[in-house]
């Protein structure tokens, strides 16, 4: 079972984040709890005819919401606040909705909020609901609207759903072809700011519980080969600055990166990002520099965007797993990345220079961290005890356990003691295969930290000492076996249980969701242009499509409804009644509109004798199954077969 | 059409007009100019359909644009669904409310006269000629509304407006809009109907003077029985204008045919209203006082005539006596 394999033994969770700062839970809760009351209420109050409260009583509510939402959030602008807001007075206009005024009002608060919930999440299960609401939305209008007609909600269900359904169309029309702006026009201030996935900081020691999550960070789709899964180390941002407890990143400082050489094959794919807030982005160690504008590529081979990623991004790389340089560390570089804080850590620092001195060679010593981090008794462990301020020497000879950020900055540190230039690279580590979507998906509890030191003639060279301490986790993932895949159906979906693959399949749907739908931008526009045979896709093509695509619905539905309303079908006999006079004005003699089909027969022996013969009876025959006793109606059938046999002399 | 318009009455003329009655009354002019007057009866064509949002319609399509912004802006495609979900929402409701009176037909109007005071009862026959309910469709004139709910398929329904009658005259009945929001309020669709009927307004019955007591006999000769209410002379079979108030009811209820009660009486009055006896009341007083013996006289059923200047009627009885002197009276000048 692939599904649970991340769950467990991973350096895994999130690095610590501060919580969203949506509001606080208990306050949110009994805000919404409120407005949950008044609404049942006042459902309750429509459906027992009830008086709706005193003038006093509704300002002191809407006064106490309206408290309430500023202490909450101690502002009345920003999304949530103003969602927030608007939620509340909306309830409080509940409580004094007489007229048709006022319902429209409700309903564009209704409305309103439903657009705040759009800027807020847009995923599948939510496209539901805010369809759901549109739905209940239109019936509303059409109860509201008309109000002389006394809609039955089952009728203005119906009415709002075929009106919707229509609708579909212009939506699907309008979506495609509707020209995008690219940027934003304008912001709103984003109301406390969250943090989620990775931070640009790491204090493994300050760590004694790391929260497993399995919240996607991203999701990968591969163009032709895949990696090897022990090669699936997905680069994020390198930390240089240590203070002994904590590393971060170098903000003042860059040095010049050392040329690369890249080996082996090229490996393309697109990322998807969920919104984490932080700029940065992520890929495959190592990537090649992205010809994208916003987004740059550092010094440290890491992808910085312009603009933080508040909503799902994607993005094609490509990387290279092998790679090395002939180059020589700069001055810079070893300036920063060989410092650390001379009076920390001395234990650490002694014992490296010492062992440094013993085994004679950068490499033999690389080598002896690595054999005493596999077999010196450290432990992995999501929950190890905290680490003093001397968090390396607290590490190494006392409690020996910890996560990938303490083997991660261990290392590094005694690299750094024994003049080997190191840094700190946070990111993820693996995923999980979704077989029937075909992609990778890495989520939070993948996060993984790792070491690169330099090593002449080769570059930056990583080093995993997590991976010695926990082998095992490094060759579960089940990407491996997809190396032996070989066309045809996918073993890996016959090998899932019924609930791993409606898991999978649905985090597949989300996927299209996000890649097709949520990011359909100016580009997709082009793209899809380019796809129908525009040589030179452009804002006036999507002009054109529109223009046509809207002229065709308004023609189709034109059909539909424009249509002058056809004549009610009446029975049989009616409809072939109809017949035979239409026959007889073709033959030159219209039924007058107040002649009944006596006179008409009447009329027909005097003017035109010659159709008398044969007409006549069937007028007469006519009236007598429509207005004689009633043993002499028939149902039609014999009137329509004798209409239908009638043959005017011509 | 020049045949068509000429037949219209003229607008009655306004003073000292604000911008919206300015605007009602060129719009009113062009829709004349463009539909003439109704011809009966005739069917509601997409000609003479106008259409255009409501104030609930505008604010709408003003959170649209709202939504189509704040989507663009934060190129969030979930509020861009939404929008262009309700924008094509929005051109359904446009498409429904039109179809709602599309193909209507107008079938008749009635305006029976009325008395200065009272209101005058308008009634605009409707038929659904087509397959589909219509709902909902107001008519209006004047300041007063009617709202017929639901007309069924291939059913005929009437809306009865009551008109002010203030004053007494030949009254030109300004244009009645039939107009419909429904089914979602986001529109307003509607056609004008010019209409060449008059309403015709009697001058109000008042005044407490006796009638003449004495029959004028000028042109009374063939006089015999009269409806008097004296003595029983026997009955007789219905004819055109005796009043109601003298059929034989009981016996017509046990299936004979409409029969009519005569009385004899040495009372059975013949009267004669004269203008110039009224004296000492000035002219609208005086076509009140006429109006009231009128009523009374028909009412009674006396048998009854008019001397109004140069105009004489007859001693006679009836509806359409009574209408004739009524209408003299409406339209004395």
């Amino acid at each position: 079972m692939i599904a649970g394999q991340t769950a467990s033994g991973r350096c895994a969770g999130r690095w610590p984040a501060t919580p969203r700062l949506r509001c606080t839970q208990t306050g949110c809760g009994l805000g919404l709890a409120a407005i949950a009351v008044i609404i049942l209420w006042r459902l309750f109050a429509a459906l027992a005819s009830l008086d709706l409260p005193h003038r006093l009583i509704r300002l002191g509510l809407g006064a106490a919401l309206l408290f309430a939402v500023v202490a909450q959030f101690n502002a009345i602008s920003g999304l949530a606040a103003g969602s927030a807001l608007r939620a509340a007075l909306g309830a409080g206009k509940l409580l004094e909705t007489r007229d048709r005024r006022d319902h429209y009002i409700v309903l564009g608060v209704s409305l309103f909020l439903m657009l705040a919930a759009t800027l807020d999440r847009q995923g599948l299960p939510r496209l539901l609901l805010y369809g759901a609401h549109l739905w209940l939305c239109c019936a509303a209008l059409a109860v509201i609207g008309t109000p002389v007609v006394r809609l039955p909600a089952r009728a203005a269900f119906g009415l709002a759903g075929r009106s919707l359904g229509y609708a579909l169309p212009i939506m699907l029309l309008l979506f495609l072809f509707f020209p995008r702006v690219q940027g934003q026009i304008w912001s709103l201030p984003a109301g406390g700011a969250a943090v989620t996935g990775l931070g640009d900081e790491m204090s493994p020691g300050s760590i004694s519980q790391l929260s497993e999550s399995d919240e996607p960070a991203f999701r990968v789709t591969f163009d032709g080969d895949r990696p090897p899964s022990t090669a699936l180390y997905w680069r994020g941002p390198v930390l240089h600055q240590f203070d002994g407890y904590t590393w971060r990143r170098e903000l003042g400082r860059v040095y010049r990166s050392a040329e690369l050489t890249y080996l082996g094959p090229a490996y393309r794919y697109r990322v998807t990002l969920e919104p984490h807030r932080q700029r940065w982005w992520f890929a495959l160690d190592l990537p090649v520099a992205p010809a994208r504008p916003g987004v740059f590529f550092t010094f440290d081979y890491q992808l910085v965007s312009a603009d933080p990623v508040t909503q799902a991004v994607s993005y094609e790389m490509t990387s290279h797993i092998d790679y090395r340089s002939d180059d020589a560390a700069s001055l810079l570089a070893r300036r920063i990345d060989l410092q650390l804080p001379a009076n920390r850590n001395r234990r650490t620092l002694d014992w490296a220079r010492r062992e440094r001195a013993r085994l004679g060679s950068d490499a033999a010593f690389v080598q002896a961290v690595m054999d005493l981090f596999r077999d010196g008794g450290f432990t992995y462990s999501l929950t190890p005890p905290l680490l003093d301020l001397d968090s390396v020497d607290d590490f190494l000879f006392r409690t020996r356990t910890g996560f990938c950020g303490h083997y991660a900055s261990a290392f590094a540190t005694l690299m750094r003691a024994v003049g080997i230039p190191a840094r700190v690279v946070t990111g993820y580590h693996g995923g999980e295969w979704n077989p029937i979507g075909q992609y990778l998906i890495v989520r939070q509890s993948d996060a993984h930290a790792w070491a690169e030191i330099w090593v002449d003639g080769r570059g930056w060279t990583r080093y995993d000492p997590t991976s010695v301490v926990a082998p095992d986790r490094l060759q579960r993932a089940a990407l491996d076996r997809i190396a032996a895949l070989a066309g045809g159906v996918d073993p890996l979906i016959a090998e899932l249980d019924a609930w791993s693959r409606l898991v999978l399949s649905w985090d597949a749907l989300n996927t299209w969701w996000k890649v097709r739908v949520l990011e359909f931008d100016l580009g997709s526009q082009f793209e899809l242009l380019r796809d129908l045979g525009f040589q030179r896709p452009g804002l006036q093509q999507l002009g054109w499509l529109l223009a046509a695509g809207l002229a065709l619905w308004l023609a189709l539905v034109g059909l539909r409804f424009g249509r002058t309303p056809r004549p009610p079908r009446g029975d049989r006999l009616a409809r072939s009644y109809r017949g035979l006079c239409r026959r007889l004005a073709a033959a030159g003699l219209p039924r007058a509109t107040h002649e009944g089909p006596l006179a008409y027969a009447e009329r027909v022996r005097r003017e035109r004798p010659e159709l008398a013969a044969v007409v006549v009876p069937l007028l007469q025959r006519y009236a007598q199954a429509r207005f004689g006793p009633a043993g002499d109606h028939d149902d039609g059938r014999a009137f329509e077969r004798a209409v239908r046999a009638l043959r005017l002399p011509a | 059409m020049s045949e068509r318009r000429a037949r219209l009455p003229d607008l009655p003329a306004r003073r000292r007009l604000g911008l919206r009655e300015r605007i009602a009354a060129r719009t009113e002019r062009w829709s004349r100019r463009r539909q003439g007057a109704e011809r009966w009866p005739s069917a509601i064509t997409r000609r003479r359909l106008y259409i255009l949002p409501t104030r609930a319609g505008l604010g709408f399509a003003v959170l649209l644009l709202g939504m189509l912004l704040a989507g663009l802006n934060y190129a969030n495609s979930v509020a861009l669904l939404v929008a262009f979900v309700l924008g094509g929402f929005m051109l359904v409701a446009m498409n429904l409310s039109h179809r709602n009176l599309l193909g209507l037909v107008l079938e008749s109007l009635t305006l029976p006269p009325a008395f200065a005071g009272d209101s005058a009862r308008l009634s605009l026959r409707l038929r659904n000629p087509s397959n589909l309910p219509r709902h909902a469709v107001r008519a209006r004139v004047g300041g007063h509304e009617a709202t017929l709910d639901t007309l069924p398929p291939g059913e005929s329904g009437v809306v009865g407006l009551d008109l002010a009658a203030p004053r007494r005259g030949r009254h030109p009945v300004p244009r009645i809009s039939l107009s419909t929001e429904y089914p979602f309020g986001l529109f307003r669709a509607w056609t004008w109907v010019h209409v060449t009927e008059t309403l015709l307004v009697y001058p109000a019955a008042h005044g407490d003077r006796p009638p003449p007591l004495t029959a004028s006999d000028h042109d009374s000769g063939t006089q015999g029985l009269a409806g008097g209410n004296d003595e029983w002379a026997g009955l007789r079979p219905f004819r055109d204008g005796d009043s109601p108030r003298q059929v034989a009811w009981k016996a017509y209820a046990r299936g004979a045919p409409l029969l009519v009660k005569e009385y004899t009486g040495r009372s059975a009055r013949t009267l004669r209203f004269d203008y110039e006896t009224l004296t000492g009341l000035d002219r609208e007083q005086r076509l009140e006082q006429l109006a009231r013996w009128i009523v009374d006289a028909e009412a009674s059923g006396a048998r009854y005539g008019l001397t109004l200047g140069t105009l004489r009627f007859p001693e006679q009885r009836g509806a359409a006596h009574r209408h004739r002197c009524l209408e003299a009276l409406a339209l004395h000048v």
